[in-house]
């Protein structure tokens, strides 16, 4: 009644004392303790998740009290998986515990901004009578106006506008830009659709309809593992973390589980107590380590040498010696070692490896007559001659369907054939064959030979030596064979010889006797298991230029051992791995299928290299990088000539696709009477049309409008920070290297003065304000992943739930999908004016998992060198016509378009049809108003959030199991096999999104993925292939040790070898005043955090307390040691790219030569002014570049062929080696002054002086 | 009584301040259960520092306080046999030296408080009023030593005895305030200083004082609280 009161009670005071006096009961108020309850009452609990780029997908409950969100809690209502397997709940960490501060934040974006300087001059020229599309031509034909606000960009000055007037400037921008340069200068970027895809589709779906052109990510963060596609034609497929708990042996190399895969890392734990051992392969002492039996501490970016050495221990004593029949069945019927490989002379003594042999090489093309160039052989042992067998590309691509599959015959006869691993003993000849050795010291390729037996066979043209992918493999790897070197001694302590484990000692610092040890418990567990081996690998050993040779060395390992495809085995990527999992429902919606059969996409990794001139600033030459005995046509080119000759030749897409505006190409090529793909292409040939990127600073081709959403490019992703602030934005910036070496191009023209401030207009959707928001024009605000109806899935688990709304968007916020429908809204109103309905010329790669991906079989023809006409869709893109609408794309935008239940649906090749879906669709979303004249015209409307979220989950297999049937039987026409038996069992499931706020979904098995989804095994990468013989997309339709395209062979590639990080040159790049003022050079490491997920959670209040809440670079004891830097000191980072300012920790954890920045802590917190540049310290990427690798460019080649977020140039970090030294604290400035107008003269100067 | 400042200064005030000491720190405590506290910074501060500034400011206030108490209330002194200069001599010397040590960690507090930036941060506006105040008082107090001192040297105590017989008329509800009418001013000033602090005691940390934990010397180590009453 009363807290006085109640404590006045001397008298009555009933003591009750226990424990000899020492504890005593008290009959207090204890009113004091609903203070507590109250904090933890709530009004509603609603189910949502954390859409931020992390694999986590985790199921959360927020609650909502007042109507504001209180506070979140993990959900752990999870359907039960199987018996005997750990739960997955509760799912989630830290990070996203804290998320709900960020909605009421000071960083919230709350209206929509945009520069004061632009708004003034966008008024001004409304106010002087001009339509919205005229005042916008205004501001962009006039230097001064333009430099006046895109040279302060990332200097403040943002205002309040009102939706309507900002949805009117962007559109007016499009608008201007698509009559002006052309739809294909407007272009998007947002990460990782999976953890919430509708809001990825909004700004997808909204380019598609107006031409613009969404951007890859994947790739472009390196999170793409380029080795997955190579060795299976699959973008990253891998097993669901539950799947741990099946191995029986893990090997982890370099992602570190408990500090980045938080919910999951129970399993890594928990399978260790079935008596699982784990090794943990890291540089560092990382989290990752502590769980692990044993500890390979390999120096950095070296992991490759040890996986090989490994390799050659399994090869010698696993296949040699002891003949395990389960790896070598595994190894005929899944992985492409028994297909045989021509050899090609290099002089007369030496041979080098070449291409696969195919059916068309023989006179008779051994009864192939469809795609015989794209069928490989082996030799079958039972019958004595060479066979082809089934499940090659060429069978994928064929009329006669059914024999695309990996059953064990010869595809003419459909005989039984057992394929010959190796034909030493019956070999015609021992002949001398050279490999690459990158892994010398001075940095030198060099030519190592080894004997290999072979056949010799008559081709159609000449006699030829043959051998098989395993007697290549087994010379490189340096495995004594006893009928050819005289011995059959293992050599493992030859440290001069390739991949021995004595050779991987020098170059990992690892002792050959644990490389060995490890090696033989591997494959031995794998034996005895048949597969249960696995190795779980991540950022730490992808990031690297490398990667793919670091990823397919395990890649290797794990298919000697048969690993691949077996429960608790293979290979398993973590990092940026989400999997989209309702993928075909998804795919229209985000790219206008329902509206247009094409559209248009672009690699980020190479748009950006170009397009922000990191091109120009190109220190490794390719030719530096190649084999010693490579074919070599392109010797001399460039890394960006690479990227060049790849889009002409329709392996890369190319954006902006030419010189010229694509409407207008379109309207002259549609009043041609050649046909549009002949004129497209009689044009390239004349030279009247010239691809963009030949000129790719001349102003025509310069990028013009950007949307940046749900991602924080600038902040983040930007590799190469500073060039994209200097030639892209036109920012202040701190390059400090020189431009130069571009000038090596032939084939890009070199402007000697590069282009400053190439963006017209950048957009930044987001909740918070970040770096990119700090540089963009306007910003757009977004509702919080509490605020919006959505889905997410991830690969880590095999559910399906969704992100829904707690509470309304906060202040003026909208989420994506309303965004950019109110966009599109003010657009068409626009566009009814100015554009009416045009045709739109779109360039198309050679797509992956489509016709196309048969492009050039045997060799490298380049029309432009050999002076021929391109022939559209083989030796060039494809060239298509799309008809645009643009007074309706709004209409568009908001309902489903009459194309999926004309043409139907599919994924990744597979096809079927969808029209019952459709009207199903008309029932549960409704028709959209406006497009319901009759019957026939209705459509399903998409003008909800819930209306897209339900149009993915009805039109997927993994989401519909009358879809998941249909696809089934679609695979299983292309394989002859049966599998519809794979999801029968779930056939009438339909999952809606009000389902999922239920509880989250299991979804159904589906022939989008290579793993199952049922209450037998857990989701595991190939196991459909291993199990049920359907192929990998692959040329040969197996798993591929070998890579023929003469692109492969020309960087040495064919086989995987070592190859040492890369030497940037970028700390000797610095100016030499900032040089000489000392410091020490150590790579620069770049992992992810236990306290943010990418630059998210670092501005988090909550996070900055549990960490140190700001900018750090760790060291070792003995770097700081020599550098006089103790722990919280300042330090600085520096290389040509730019300077960073960060604390020191110094650590024992650290080995020395390596500082480790824990990615991505952006400059809009506690970050000084860096003394060498006199400008604000910048962030990890302000001391990165990227270097494109030309082996990703290669496309229209089976499993080597573009697909966005598929295949294509990656951008790697994990090179780079900074200058590190001490700042003292005196010499701390924090940068609070105005802008002075010397500073503003200056930066206003370049940019217009570059227009 | 005649209306004066001399009547309301010291005739009403006295009580205006008793009211609002008693019933603020009542209604405060039945209102603000979790405000309740010392908000102490010591969290923000080098611990050395803090040992003896909170230290030195503690014992000597918490002396003071004492002293006054038992030399004016009491009759402790005169019962332990002490004549008046005797007492004087006493409440002087002991006094000073509380005081110079009160004044000393009062002033480290001070300056903490203001110049550390953190703890400044952190700083309610009434944790500085509070701290201002009763160093004033305090500056006050140690002046009045400057008359009692050269006085009591001198074997005159009067000064002293009106004291007693005014602080004692206030305590027994029959406030004279025409005993001090001729007192020296600066004795009025600490008083009037001393009666404020009791006016702004409710409003400030200083309620930390009506909880300190005494019992902590003498409470068994477990305490257990019982289910039955309360729990809603």
């Amino acid at each position: 009644m009363s807290h006085l009161l109640d404590r006045l009670k001397y008298l009555v005071r009933y003591h009750e004392s226990f424990s000899d006096g020492h504890g005593v009961k008290l009959q207090d108020d204890r009113l004091w303790e609903d203070a507590y309850r109250h904090r933890w009452r709530y009004d509603k609990v609603v189910r949502t998740t954390h859409g931020v780029n992390c694999t986590g997908g985790c199921s959360w409950n927020v609650h909502v009290k007042n109507g504001l969100v209180v506070f979140e809690m993990q959900a752990h209502d999870y359907p039960q998986t199987r018996p005997d397997l750990p739960n997955h709940e509760p799912r989630g960490c830290q990070r996203g515990a804290s998320f709900s501060w960020y909605l009421y934040s000071p960083h919230r974006i709350k209206y929509p901004m945009i520069r004061a300087r632009l708004l003034e001059l966008y008024r001004h020229e409304r106010a002087t009578g001009k339509d919205p599309v005229e005042a916008w031509r205004a501001i962009q034909e006039d230097p001064k106006k333009r430099s006046s606000y895109i040279a302060v960009r990332g200097l403040g000055g943002f205002v309040r506008s009102s939706w309507d007037e900002i949805n009117e400037i962007i559109a007016a921008a499009n608008i201007y830009t698509i009559l002006r340069y052309g739809p294909d200068r407007i272009a998007g970027f947002s990460v990782i659709p999976a953890m919430s895809m509708i809001s990825y589709a909004a700004g997808t779906r909204y380019l598609s309809l107006i031409g613009g052109v969404p951007l890859s990510f994947y790739d472009w963060y390196c999170d793409l593992p380029p080795s997955s596609p190579q060795v299976w034609g699959e973008q990253t497929d891998v097993p669901e973390s539950a799947d741990w708990y099946n191995s029986t042996y893990i090997i982890v190399a370099g992602t570190n589980i408990p500090a980045t895969r938080t919910p999951d890392a129970h399993f890594y734990s928990e399978v260790r107590y079935k008596g699982t051992k784990v090794v943990a392969i890291a540089p560092d002492y990382a989290e990752y380590v502590k769980f692990a039996d044993e500890w390979l501490p390999v120096r950095a970016g070296t992991d490759a040498a040890l996986f090989l050495a490994m390799g050659h221990v399994v090869l010698q004593e696993f296949f040699l010696q002891k003949k395990a029949s389960y790896f070598q069945d595994y190894a005929r019927q899944f992985t492409d070692l028994p297909m045989q490989i021509l050899l090609r002379p290099l002089d007369d003594t030496r041979y080098t490896s070449d291409r696969f042999l195919r059916a068309s090489d023989f006179d008779n093309q051994l009864g192939q007559n469809e795609n015989p160039e794209w069928k490989t052989i082996v030799y079958d042992s039972k019958s004595e001659s060479y066979r082809c067998p089934k499940g090659s590309i060429g069978f994928r691509w064929s009329q006669t369907e059914g024999n695309w599959n990996l059953l064990q015959e010869d595809a003419t006869t459909n005989e039984y054939i057992e394929a010959e691993l190796s034909c030493l003993g019956l070999q015609d000849i021992v002949l001398q064959v050279v490999f690459p050795d990158y892994g010398n010291s001075d940095g030198q390729a060099k030519l190592v030979e080894r004997k290999i037996p072979a056949r010799r066979l008559q081709t159609t043209h000449g006699e030829q030596f043959v051998c098989s992918v395993f007697d290549l493999l087994l010379a490189q790897y340096g495995v004594n064979r006893a009928e050819i070197e005289g011995t059959t001694d293992a050599n493992y302590t030859d440290s001069n010889q390739l991949f021995t484990p004595a050779w991987q000692q020098g170059i990992t610092g690892i002792p050959q006797e644990n490389c060995i040890r490890i090696a033989q418990e591997f494959a031995e567990n794998a034996v005895l298991t048949q597969g249960k081996s696995m190795v779980i690998v991540g950022a730490g050993t992808n990031h690297w230029y490398h990667n793919d040779m670091n990823y397919r060395s395990i890649i290797n390992l794990v298919h000697l051992c048969g690993c691949v495809g077996q429960s608790g085995g293979g290979w398993a990527h973590y990092v940026g791995q989400e999997a989209l999992r309702p993928q075909a429902g998804w795919l229209p919606l985000a790219f206008a299928g329902d509206w247009h059969l094409h559209s248009r996409q672009a690699a980020g990794t190479s748009y950006w290299y170009l397009h922000t001139d990191q091109w120009r600033y190109e220190r490794v030459t390719a030719d530096s990088l190649m084999h010693p005995a490579a074919k070599a046509s392109y010797k001399g080119h460039t890394l960006a000539d690479y990227n060049i000759v790849a889009e002409r030749l329709g392996w890369l897409p190319a954006a902006p696709h030419f010189q010229s505006n694509p409407l207008d190409i379109a309207e002259a090529a549609s009043q041609d009477s050649k046909g549009v793909a002949d004129y497209v292409a009689h044009e390239l040939h004349n030279g009247h049309l010239t691809f963009a990127s030949e000129d790719i600073d001349h102003q025509e081709n310069w990028p013009r409008n950007l949307f940046v959403w749900r991602s924080n490019l600038i902040g983040t992703n930007a590799k190469g920070h500073e060039y994209f602030l200097k030639h892209l934005l036109g920012a202040e910036n701190a390059v400090l290297g020189e431009d130069g070496s571009g000038r090596a191009s032939q084939e890009i023209q070199w402007h000697e003065k590069a282009p400053v401030g190439k963006l017209d207009l950048m957009i930044d959707i987001n909740f918070r304000l970040n770096s990119t928001g700090a540089y963009a024009d306007i910003i757009l605000p977004t509702a919080t992943w509490y605020e919006k109806d959505d889905l997410n899935t991830t690969d880590m688990h095999p559910f399906i739930h969704p992100l829904g709304a707690a509470v309304d968007p906060g202040w003026e916020s909208r989420s994506d999908w309303q965004i950019f429908r109110h966009l599109a809204k003010s657009f068409s109103t626009l566009a009814e004016k100015h554009l009416g309905k045009r045709k739109d010329l779109l360039a198309i790669s050679l797509l992956h998992d489509t016709p196309n991906e048969l492009g050039q079989a045997v060799g490298v023809s380049d029309w432009k060198r050999e002076g021929k006409i391109p022939e559209p869709g083989r030796t060039c893109p494809n060239f298509e016509i799309v008809e645009r609408d643009y007074p309706h794309i709004y209409e568009q935008y908001s309902s489903i378009g009459p194309l999926l239940a004309t043409h139907g649906n599919g994924a990744k090749g597979e096809h079927w049809e969808t029209g019952q879906e459709i009207s199903e669709l008309l029932a549960i979303n409704g028709t959209f108003p406006s497009s319901g004249k009759g019957k026939e015209d209705a459509r399903p409307s998409l003008e909800s959030d819930i209306n897209a979220c339900n149009m993915v989950l009805h039109l997927s297999p993994e989401t519909n199991g009358e879809v998941a049937h249909k696809g089934w039987l679609s695979l299983s026409t292309k394989t002859g096999l049966s599998l519809t038996k794979l999801a029968n069992d779930r056939r009438g499931e339909k999952f809606s999104f009000h389902d999922l706020q239920v509880q989250p979904r299991k979804v159904i098995s589906s022939p989008s993925w290579s793993g199952l989804m049922s209450e037998e095994v857990s989701y595991n990468a190939g196991y459909v292939n291993v199990h049920y013989a359907t192929p990998y997309r692959t040329l040969t339709g197996r798993g591929q040790f070998y890579l023929d395209h003469e692109w492969m062979l020309d960087f040495g590639e064919g086989l995987c070898t070592y190859r040492p990080p890369l030497t940037t040159h970028a700390v000797a790049g610095l100016p030499e005043a900032i040089a000489q003022q000392g410091g020490i050079v150590l790579r620069f490491l770049t992992p992810h955090d236990k306290w943010g997920i990418h630059s998210t959670y670092h501005d988090d209040l909550r996070m900055m307390h549990l960490s140190r809440g700001g900018p750090h670079i760790w060291l070792s004891e003995k770097d700081a040691d020599q550098l006089k830097i103790s722990d919280n000191d300042w330090l600085e980072a520096v290389n040509e790219n730019g300077a960073l300012m960060a604390r020191a920790v110094v650590s024992q954890r650290i080995p020395e030569g390596v500082a480790i920045m824990y990615h991505q802590q952006e400059k809009t917190l506690n970050v000084p002014g860096a003394p060498s540049t006199g400008k604000r310290g910048g962030i990890n990427n302000s001391a990165t570049r990227v270097i494109v690798k030309p082996t990703h460019m290669i496309g229209g080649y089976a499993q080597l062929a573009w697909t966005l977020n598929y295949y294509g140039p990656v951008g790697s970090q994990r090179d780079a080696e900074v200058l590190i030294r001490k700042v003292n604290d005196a010499q701390i400035s924090w940068m609070e002054k105005q802008l002075g107008s010397d500073l503003e003269t200056e930066l206003r100067q370049a940019v217009e002086e570059s227009q | 009584m005649i209306w004066s400042w001399n009547t309301f200064l010291f005739g009403i005030y006295p009580y205006i301040a008793g009211t609002i000491f008693l019933l603020g720190s009542i209604i405060r405590y039945e209102r603000e259960q979790a405000g309740w506290t010392s908000y102490s910074s010591q969290i923000l501060a080098s611990k050395r520092y803090m040992m003896w500034a909170s230290n030195l400011w503690h014992i000597g206030i918490l002396t003071l306080f004492l002293g006054h108490f038992t030399g004016f209330l009491t009759d402790i002194l005169e019962w332990l046999g002490l004549d008046p200069v005797e007492h004087q001599w006493l409440a002087a010397s002991a006094g000073i030296t509380a005081g110079v040590v009160a004044m000393v960690g009062g002033v480290m507090l001070l300056l903490r408080r203001v110049l550390d930036p953190k703890v400044r941060y952190a700083s309610r506006p009434m944790d500085i009023i509070i701290l201002v105040w009763l160093l004033i008082t305090l500056c006050f107090g140690l002046g009045t030593q400057f008359i009692s001192v050269p006085e009591v040297i001198h074997d005159h105590v009067q000064n002293m005895e009106i004291l007693i017989h005014y602080v004692r008329s206030i305590a027994e509800f029959q406030a004279n305030p025409q005993l001090i009418i001729n007192i020296p001013l600066i004795y009025k000033v600490h008083m009037f200083c001393g009666f404020t602090v009791f006016l702004l005691f409710p409003f400030s940390r200083l309620v930390h004082i009506w909880t300190a934990p005494l019992n902590y010397v003498v409470r068994p180590y477990q305490l257990v609280r019982s289910k039955i009453r309360s729990v809603v």
